[in-house]
């Protein structure tokens, strides 16, 4: 036994050291940037790529709904609608009419954890997109009639996005019911209520706040020289003020007791949706690494565990996904699955648990490690297409985690997982006690469909 | 863009991806208008950058395939996209969704591997390997993508699949059942709703009409039909295959040669699509969807084929219109009124007269203000020239836009596809700019009057039928269905 259990684990050592010469050659591209604040605390990072005659700018602020105090929930995102609606020297709308007519594209986009500003353009037309940020940035303009009409916008972005939808209300309420602490329980798209108690006082003490260079980043990528992009970024942005640094959100999530379940009728759904969730470590740590390769194998690809399971062999399922979240703060890992209309909702619940205990107990093999591996070594080259996405990506590591060379270095944290990470992370999180699950139902579905365990 | 999300709400985005008047919906206090306004003091680069799309090398197999080759090094990476030129528009009548089942059942297994190996194959090497053949199209398509040290293996995957199906009875049985629900899920969405009735209402007879299977057509169609389109529209003859990536025209022409070489040419059936009916009178058909709290509003004409001379004229026209978030929809509708989170028009166009749409989602008490803003830009862009810097700035903006399409591999072999298969001259993308520079305000003029055809116009409304009925009828007959596709009234 002893002799055996020796040459096993040596066997396992050479193992592990052959495929470590293997993921030693799995590489991405390098990308080159420079790092650089200015004197009023704005952070800038450059990174040429002149493979087309663009480039794209990104302008990630570090506040997002986590920001948020109850009573004014959505209220970073309408706020970020507001940053469209001008400034001292670009009229409301003047914004996008400007980038779109010079052949541009562009966006504000608003999550748990920040706030970001794009802009695509031909690579002659730097001056006018730091002219743009740099204005809105300096000297917001409000009015309530702005706010009122970008109020109705945001709230027809709430009904098209979830009131008007089947499954809407679970996609918010997993959030809410796994979640105690304020920050990420609530939805960033927010309450309409608390959308109707927006204030234009509400808008320019967000401002103040959370909209100083030195609580931003601002990310180059694309068809310029780096001195001279700097040089003028310094022109642009030199001058604005910067602010105390905004409050800390304190992330914690209390302990939690029990599993959490909840039964949504939904008048606008034709078939059951389950969805389940688990709480993981933050990303950009082993835990939250190790999940995120778990996710894959459950369900990336056709190949997947769950794919082939589930909705192949058993026929239990149409559809399931599986995320791991990976935010600044405690994070999800979600599953989220559509039973096939004769199956009943808690016999797929039952299947899905089932292969999260077959990962507990069994772990996952070597050969779903490597598949994983390729897809995320594939997939991390493949976000390096556009300049826009890389400009997204810097400003977020940057962001979130004080790393931008994350854009160089993630995927190398994916490939160091080991399978034996993967069957850890996967009996320390997800823990069928403690999990959150949300069953939504068509309307008038009979009980019996319904029924717990 | 971003990984997989599966919650849609957690980004949520300033865009989805005018002039003034109004009021008169919600109660009768007036909120003062949120005026558009141009101060005019940005720094833009009056020069506009002119790109020429680099041009692929062709050349054309033994057995008549006929390949694009599009050398982009940036990444180490390759995506393959074959076009078979047959596709929705040649499903049997009786039916609709052949081709698609078809393209699906590629990934189900051939005689070399089965289902389950041809995805584990695929995955091995964190490729992609898909085939569709979307409703309303002439064409079926087949990708695989990946990284260019697996190019042998993807394209061993894709000629595989291509050439050899087995169509299993076993995994059509399971296909039947996951499409069925599928088609049960897609009804309780507005959007598809729309699209199923405006299709239907705009082609009627033609083959355009279907924009999804049938629970019949599911239940009908038998490994047998599978096979007959496979074999009668499958062919090297009747196929384009490009490449775009980090390869060498050189080495990838005798690995094309290694796996596509071999497939045999046959004659293949003539398409007879026929002509599409005479438009119809105007008319608004509303799919009472009693629980909605938008009206998802669809209103449009037929387009045009995608080699007809107005393409570009109708490109800019519908720039001005609705083409972003600059343009007049989106300004008036939500800029200035508030109505809705996005306005916006496009058109398609095939080998058929593809649809020109305007549409928008709107909260159900201002359904009428919405159609009254519609219209009245419908009308305005019809009857009134547009201002020379309007109109400066739209050709701007689309001969500008071309950079940004150098990024794309993807969209660039799509460019030259579109020219191979639709027969457009050699020099098009060459000419694109110049000929867009020369669209006048007249040009514009004669383009809006001819397909923004008020007198033909076809508006779908899906939302609440109760509360948004009324107003509808003030904008012509209103036909009623239910959400299961069944008329009403």
């Amino acid at each position: 036994m002893r002799i055996n259990h020796a040459r096993a684990l040596l066997l396992a050592v050479a193992l592990v050291f052959a495929q470590a010469l293997i993921a030693a050659e799995l590489r991405v591209p390098h990308l080159a940037f420079t790092d650089q604040r200015l004197s009023n605390g704005l952070r800038v990072i450059i990174a040429p790529d002149h493979s087309a005659p663009v480039f794209a700018i990104s302008i990630t602020y570090n506040v997002g709904s986590r920001n948020e105090r109850p009573g004014r929930t959505g209220f970073a995102h309408l706020f970020e609608h507001m940053m469209f609606q001008g400034s001292k020297n670009v009229g409301k709308g003047e914004h996008m009419i400007l980038v779109e007519n010079n052949g541009g594209a562009m966006n504000g986009t608003t999550s748990e954890d920040r706030t970001n500003y794009f802009e695509m353009l031909p690579k002659n037309q730097l001056d006018l997109a730091l002219f743009l940020e740099s204005d809105r940035m300096r000297s917001l303009a409000v009015n309530q009639a702005n706010l009122d009409n970008q109020r109705n916008a945001v709230q027809e972005e709430r009904r098209l996005g979830i009131d008007n939808r089947p499954y809407g209300k679970a996609f918010l309420e997993i959030d809410n019911l796994s979640y105690d602490n304020f920050a990420y329980k609530h939805s960033t798209i927010g309450s309409m209520a608390d959308l109707n108690a927006a204030t234009v006082a509400d808008v320019s003490h967000f401002f103040r706040i959370y909209y100083a260079p030195n609580n931003a980043v601002l990310t180059l990528v694309g068809d310029l020289d780096p001195q001279e992009a700097l040089a003028q970024v310094k022109k642009y942005f030199g001058d604005i003020p910067s602010q105390p640094a905004p409050p800390k959100v304190d992330l914690t999530e209390p302990e939690h007791y029990g599993e959490r379940r909840e039964t949504i009728e939904d008048p606008l759904a034709r078939l059951p949706l389950l969805l389940m969730a688990y709480h993981i470590p933050p990303g950009n740590t082993p835990g939250n690494y190790a999940l995120r390769v778990l996710g894959n194998i459950l369900s990336t690809g056709e190949s997947s565990r769950l794919y082939q399971h589930l909705v192949k062999e058993k026929q239990l399922a149409t559809s399931v996904n599986v995320q791991a979240d990976a935010r600044i703060g405690p994070s999800l890992f979600y599953v989220m699955a559509m039973p096939r209309p004769d199956v009943k909702p808690e016999d797929l619940e039952k299947a899905i648990e089932d292969e999260i205990t077959a990962v507990q107990k069994n772990g996952v093999t070597e050969r779903e490690m490597d598949k994983a591996r390729a897809q995320l070594r594939r997939q991390q080259i493949q976000a390096r297409q556009t300049d826009l996405y890389t400009a997204i990506r810097l400003g977020e590591y940057a962001v979130y985690y004080d790393d931008p060379n994350l854009v160089n270095t993630i995927f190398d944290k994916y490939n160091a997982v080991t399978a034996a990470e993967v069957k850890e992370a996967a009996n320390r999180y997800l823990i069928s006690r403690e999990q959150t699950v949300i069953i939504d139902l068509p309307a008038g579905t009979p009980v019996h469909m319904a029924a717990g365990h | 863009m971003k990984r997989t999300v599966l919650f849609l709400m957690t980004a949520v985005f300033a865009l989805g991806t005018g002039s003034a008047i109004l009021l008169g919906q919600e109660g009768n206090k007036s909120i003062p208008l949120s005026k558009v306004v141009r101060l005019n003091r940005a720094p833009v680069n009056k020069e506009i950058l002119r790109v020429k799309l680099p041009r692929p090398r062709e050349i054309k197999l033994d057995n008549g395939l006929d390949v694009l080759v599009l050398e982009r090094h940036k990444l180490p990476t390759v995506a393959f996209m074959l076009w078979i030129k047959a596709g929705a528009l040649n499903d049997p009548r009786d039916l609709p969704g052949l081709a698609k089942f078809t393209a699906d059942m590629l990934r189900e297994g051939t005689t070399h591997r089965t289902s389950a190996q041809l995805a584990a194959d695929v995955d091995d090497i964190g490729a992609t390997l898909r085939a569709s053949a979307n409703f309303g199209r002439s064409v079926s398509v087949v990708t695989a993508s990946g990284l260019v040290e697996n190019t042998d293996r993807i394209l061993e995957l894709m000629s595989d699949t291509v050439l050899n199906p087995a169509f299993p009875a076993a995994e059509l049985v399971k296909y039947k059942k996951r499409q069925l629900a599928n088609l049960q899920q897609m009804r309780s969405q507005p959007d598809f709703l729309a699209y199923e009735r405006f299709y239907r209402v705009l082609y009627r007879e033609f083959p355009a009409s279907a924009v999804s299977a049938t629970p019949e057509s599911l239940n009908r169609v038998t490994r047998d039909d599978l096979e007959r389109f496979h074999h009668e529209y499958y062919a090297p003859n009747n196929a384009i295959l490009g490449v775009v990536g980090d390869v060498q025209y050189d080495a990838i022409v005798p690995l094309i040669k290694k796996y596509f070489g071999n497939w045999e040419s046959h004659p293949v059936p003539e398409s007879n699509l026929g002509s599409v009916p005479a438009p119809a009178t105007a008319k608004v058909v509303l799919v009472d969807r009693p629980d909605s709290v938008q009206t998802n509003i669809m209103a449009g004409d037929y387009a045009l084929r995608r080699n007809d001379p107005d393409f570009i004229a109708l490109t800019v026209t519908n720039h001005i219109l609705g083409g972003g978030p600059a343009a007049r929809l989106f300004l008036d509708l939500r800029e200035e009124k508030g109505y809705t989170y996005g306005a916006y028009s496009y058109f398609q166009s095939d080998v058929y007269p593809g649809p020109w749409i305007a549409s928008t989602q709107v909260r159900t008490s201002v359904t009428d203000g919405s159609m009254q803003a519609l219209m009245a830009e419908f009308r305005m862009i019809r009857d009134e020239a547009v201002p020379e810097k309007e109109l400066d700035e739209a050709r701007r903006a689309i001969i500008a836009g071309f950079a940004l399409s150098l990024e794309q591999p993807t969209t660039l072999l799509n460019a030259w596809l579109t020219v191979d298969y639709y027969k457009l001259p050699q020099d098009y993308w060459d000419q694109y700019p110049q000929k867009v520079a020369q669209v006048t305000p007249g040009v514009v003029r004669e383009a809006a009057r001819k397909y923004i055809d008020l007198d033909h116009l076809q508006v779908v409304c899906v939302g609440n039928g109760k509360q948004i009925k009324k107003a509808l009828e003030k904008y012509g007959p209103v036909e009623v269905y239910d959400t299961n596709g069944k008329r009403l009234e």
